[in-house]
C-alpha cells in the first residue's frame, strides 16, 4: 500500500521526466483508469505549480523593487543602455523632474482647488476691507457737510428771461430806460461796508473761486471790487472797491463790537437772498457755532442762500457778526462769525499794512432809533456781492 | 494555454522587441520598460489624489500583471504596451480609490492615452486577482505549516535550492531522507492549502 507521500515521489519523478519507459506507461495507464488518482495528481500539479509561481512572483517583485530603487537613485536618468534586443531608439524620453519640483507638483496637484479658493477669498477680503474702510471714512467725512453755506447760485435762465422781457417791453416803447442786461455772475452773497474808504466785509466762501467781483448797492450802482484779504478759518473776506467812480461811503451808521454779545439778545440782519433787500430778525440762541465752534454764534434768524456775508446787528445797532451758514438737519439754526474776529483781523491788517487806512467807525447812529429808522440808515451800506468765475 | 505572441499592427517594433527580450529573461529589458512608462502612471496617480508611494504600488502591480503574462506567453496585446499598462494601472487605482472613498470616484484621464477600454486589461486583471488569491492562500498555508517543513518547501520551490544543499542545511543523513521529508511536508501543505482555498467563495 502506497502512502500519499510515496505517490508524491512518483508524481515528481513523472513530471520531471525521470521515470523509465515501462513505469511511465504504467502510471499513465493508472491515471487514465483511476479518477481518484488523477485528482490526486491534479492537486499535486496545482500545488507545486502554485508554489513555483509564488516563488517567481516574489522574485519578480523583488526585481521590480530593485529597478524602482535604481531608477530613483539615478534621479537624473542617464541614457539607458539599449537592451540587447536591438532597440534602435527610446520610445518615450524620460521626464526630467527634480526632487523638489516633484514635491511641488505633488502639492500643487493635490491642493490646486483649495489654493485657488483661498486665494480668491483673500482677494475678496482685501477688496471688501478697502471698500468698507472707504465707506466708513466717507461716512465720517459727511458730518461737516451738514452745514450749508448761504451763498446763492444765480439762476441764469431766470435772469435771461427777464432780460428778454425787458427788451420786448422796450420794443413796445412803453419801457422806462433800463440798465442793459448784463451777466449777473455765478454766485451771489451779501456784503457790508467796513470803513468809509471803500472796504467791505463778506464771507470767504462767497468769493473763494472768484475771478472778478461786482458790488451792487440799493441804488443799482455797480462797482468793481477786489479781495484784499481772506480768512479761511473764520470764513471772512475783506474787499476793496477799485472803481474810479467810487468816492466813498460817507460816515458809517454802525459800530463794530469787539467783545461778545449776550445770549438772548434781539438781533437782526439785512441781506440779498433775492433781488431785493430782505430783513430778518431773531435772537442770539447760542454763543458757539456748528459743533461747538467758538468763533461763531448760533442765531434764530431764518437765512437763505444769498444771506451769506450779511451784517448781524444787535438792537443798539452794533455789528456783532457776519452771517455765513445754516445747519441742514435742524430747523432755524443759522450761524454767524463773531465780530470780535473781524475786529482782530482788521487790527492785524492795520499793523502789517500801515499804509492803508482802516478807520472803523467809533459812534453808532442807530442806537435808540426805532427799527424802520435803523433800517433806512443801514440799507445804503449793505450790498450784493456778485461773483464771476 | 500558449496562444503565441500576437503581431498586431498597432504594436510598434520596439514593443515587440521588448516583449521578446522580457520573455527571454532579459532583466535590462524589464528595467527599461519599467522606467519608460513610470512617469505616465506616476503622473496619473498623482493627478488623482494619490501619493508617490501609491503610484509605486499600483505601477509595480501593473507591471507584474504584464510581466507574468509575458513570461507564460499568454499575453494577447491588441494595443501598445503603454496603453495596456495605463489601462491596468488605471483599473487598479480606481479599485483602491473606491475602496478608500465613501463617495463616487471620478478619474482625471490623460487624453493622450486614448482608448484604454477594450485592451483586454479587465480580463487579465480578473485572472490576476484569482492568482493573487491563490498566492495569498498559499502564503497562509505555508505560515501554518510550521518548521522545518516551511523552510524546506520554501527552499526547494521558492528559492530554487537543490536537494543536496537542503540536505546539508537541514542536517539530513542523505538526500533520500530529505526528499521523503519533503513529500510528507507536501502532503500536509496540500491539506492546509485546499482546505483554505476551496472553502473560500469565489
Amino acid at each position: 500500500m502506497m502512502t500519499e507521500a510515496d505517490y508524491y515521489a512518483l508524481f515528481e519523478a513523472y513530471s520531471n521526466g525521470e521515470l523509465a519507459g515501462p513505469a511511465r506507461a504504467n502510471l499513465e495507464a493508472r491515471l487514465a483508469a483511476d479518477p481518484a488518482l488523477a485528482l490526486r495528481y491534479a492537486d499535486f500539479a496545482e500545488m507545486t505549480g502554485t508554489l513555483r509561481a509564488y516563488g517567481q512572483r516574489q522574485q519578480a517583485r523583488q526585481q521590480l523593487r530593485g529597478i524602482h530603487a535604481a531608477m530613483l537613485a539615478a534621479d537624473a536618468p542617464e541614457e539607458m543602455a539599449q537592451p540587447a534586443t536591438g532597440l534602435t531608439h527610446t520610445v518615450n524620453p524620460m521626464l526630467r523632474i527634480s526632487r523638489t519640483e516633484r514635491k511641488l507638483r505633488e502639492f500643487w496637484s493635490g491642493h490646486r482647488a483649495t489654493v485657488g479658493v483661498a486665494a480668491s477669498v483673500a482677494v475678496m477680503a482685501v477688496f471688501a476691507t478697502l471698500l468698507g474702510l472707504d465707506i466708513w471714512r466717507s461716512s465720517k467725512a459727511q458730518a461737516p457737510a451738514s452745514v450749508q453755506w448761504m451763498r446763492r447760485e444765480i439762476n441764469n435762465l431766470k435772469q435771461n428771461q427777464r432780460a428778454i422781457n425787458r427788451t420786448i417791453r422796450r420794443m413796445d416803447g412803453t419801457a422806462v430806460p433800463q440798465l442793459p442786461p448784463v451777466n449777473n455772475g455765478k454766485f451771489g452773497g451779501t456784503g457790508f461796508a467796513l470803513t468809509s474808504e471803500g472796504y467791505l466785509v463778506t464771507s470767504y466762501h462767497v468769493i473763494k473761486e472768484a475771478d472778478s467781483l461786482l458790488v451792487e448797492g440799493r441804488d443799482r450802482q455797480r462797482y468793481r471790487a477786489e479781495a484784499v484779504y481772506s480768512d479761511k478759518a473764520h470764513d471772512l473776506a475783506i474787499l476793496r472797491i477799485t472803481d474810479k467812480r467810487f468816492t466813498g461811503f460817507g460816515r458809517l451808521p454802525y459800530t463794530f463790537k469787539a467783545g461778545q454779545a449776550d445770549l438772548g439778545e434781539r438781533v437782526f440782519t439785512l441781506g440779498y437772498p433775492r433781488e431785493d433787500v430782505v430783513y430778518g430778525e431773531g435772537s442770539l440762541s447760542a454763543r458757539s457755532g456748528f459743533e461747538g465752534d467758538t468763533s461763531a454764534y448760533q442765531i434764530s434768524i431764518p437765512v437763505n442762500p444769498g444771506n451769506s456775508g450779511g451784517p448781524l446787528l444787535d438792537a443798539q445797532g452794533n455789528l456783532i457778526g457776519v452771517i455765513n451758514a445754516r445747519q441742514n438737519d435742524l430747523e432755524g439754526t443759522s450761524f454767524a462769525t463773531k465780530s470780535s474776529y473781524l475786529v482782530r483781523l482788521v487790527d492785524s491788517l492795520r499793523n502789517t499794512q500801515s499804509t492803508t487806512p482802516y478807520r472803523l467807525p467809533k459812534t453808532s447812529q442807530l442806537a435808540g432809533a426805532a427799527r424802520p429808522q435803523q433800517l433806512k440808515k443801514l440799507q445804503d451800506y449793505v450790498f450784493v456781492v456778485k461773483v464771476f468765475e | 494555454m500558449s496562444r503565441g505572441n500576437p503581431t498586431s499592427s498597432s504594436l510598434t517594433p520596439t514593443d515587440d522587441a521588448l516583449i521578446a527580450a522580457i520573455r527571454g529573461g532579459d532583466e535590462r529589458a524589464l528595467a527599461h520598460l519599467y522606467r519608460l512608462h513610470w512617469p505616465m502612471v506616476s503622473h496619473f496617480v498623482l493627478q488623482n489624489s494619490g501619493t508617490e508611494d501609491d503610484a509605486q504600488d499600483v505601477y509595480q502591480e501593473g507591471v507584474m500583471v504584464f510581466y507574468e503574462k509575458v513570461r507564460d506567453g499568454s499575453l494577447e496585446l491588441s494595443c501598445q504596451i503603454k496603453t495596456y499598462l495605463y489601462a491596468v494601472c488605471r483599473r487598479l487605482w480606481l479599485k483602491r480609490l473606491t475602496s478608500k472613498s465613501r463617495f463616487g470616484v471620478r478619474l482625471l484621464d490623460d487624453e493622450e492615452h486614448g482608448p484604454y477600454l477594450n485592451t483586454g486589461a479587465e480580463e487579465d486583471l480578473l485572472a490576476a486577482e484569482e492568482q493573487d488569491r491563490r498566492f495569498a492562500t498559499m502564503s497562509e498555508a505555508l505560515n501554518h505549516l510550521g518548521e522545518p517543513c516551511r523552510s524546506l518547501l520554501e527552499g526547494f520551490y521558492l528559492l530554487d535550492k537543490s536537494m543536496q544543499d537542503l540536505t546539508a542545511e537541514f542536517g539530513y543523513t542523505n538526500a533520500d531522507n530529505a526528499k521523503n521529508q519533503k513529500y510528507k511536508c507536501l502532503v500536509r501543505l496540500k491539506k492546509l492549502f485546499f482546505a483554505h482555498y476551496k472553502e473560500e467563495p469565489i
